[in-house]
């Protein structure tokens, strides 16, 4: 796996800027456009399946590692679960309460709006492209005999 | 009928899953068919000209319920969604290691019980 032809290398250089911030884009607006945590979780997970793709495993290993992958992944089911224990421990609060609503309610239809949500499509989309990422990474380079080895 | 795409894409599934041999184009077949329930359900939260279902301070419940989309159902797609996903993932898996154990991914020549 050594990559694709230089034309599908040469595009590939240039998109990936593009979609991975268009990931990005989605999963701020989440709460003000279609789209949030998962939707733009999947287009992040895209960006580095298509550098895979196109380069090779040497290539996307310097990108995200493995390692980086799988730390990610586990930060933002952390960040979900604080986020919802937040609520739990203050008086008065059911678990997931939006506690950050009260102290900084922002103004309908801005990017500072709607209390601790962006920051849970922030972690949901986190750990979506970066649990995407390595199903992928995971399923590609699958490798039976050292799995037979171990066992 | 709106709900005929939705009809049509599931038997198409269906016809994938039963008449063909190869595993991979079986995954793709239940990932259609999966779609097409998915599709089904928002189509029955579906309402031409309806708002979202948000309801702001100092509105009457009564008539967010006239107006507004169903929530219900898109919140249970998108929890459709994801198990769909990791489904997909599960059964791609599952077809990787069929491949390593018998070197085809030809359902009728798969019948040895072998590890």
């Amino acid at each position: 796996m050594s990559g694709m032809t230089g034309i599908v290398k040469t595009v590939a250089e240039w998109i990936k800027g593009f979609i991975l911030f268009y990931g990005v884009y989605i999963v701020l607006q989440g709460h003000l456009t279609p789209g949030g945590g998962f939707a733009g979780g999947v287009i992040i997970a895209c960006s580095f399946i298509m550098m895979e793709l196109a380069f090779g495993k040497q290539r996307a290993e310097k990108e995200l590692s493995e390692h980086g992958s799988h730390l990610l992944d586990e930060f933002g089911a952390i960040a979900i679960l604080l986020l919802g224990l937040w609520g739990y421990f203050l008086p008065q609060m059911p678990f997931f309460s939006n506690v950050l609503l009260e102290y900084w309610p922002g103004s309908p239809f801005h990017i500072i709006s709607a209390g601790s949500i962006p920051l849970i499509n922030l972690a949901i989309g986190i750990k979506v492209g970066t649990g995407l990422y390595t199903i992928f990474v995971s399923l590609a380079e699958y490798k039976p005999e050292l799995q037979e080895k171990e066992e | 009928m709106i709900y005929t795409l939705c009809i049509i894409l599931f038997l198409l599934g269906l016809y994938g899953v039963l008449v063909k041999r190869n595993i991979i184009k079986i995954i793709i077949s239940l990932a259609m068919m999966n779609n097409a329930v998915n599709l089904f359900l928002i189509l029955l939260a579906y309402r031409s000209n309806g708002v979202a279902p948000i309801l702001d301070p100092g509105m009457d419940p009564s008539i967010l319920l006239e107006t507004s989309v169903d929530p219900l159902p898109q919140a249970l797609v998108l929890t459709s969604v994801v198990i769909g996903l990791g489904v997909t993932a599960l059964m791609v898996a599952l077809a990787i290691r069929l491949y390593h154990a018998y070197g085809t991914f030809d359902i009728t020549k798969i019948r040895k019980l072998k590890g």
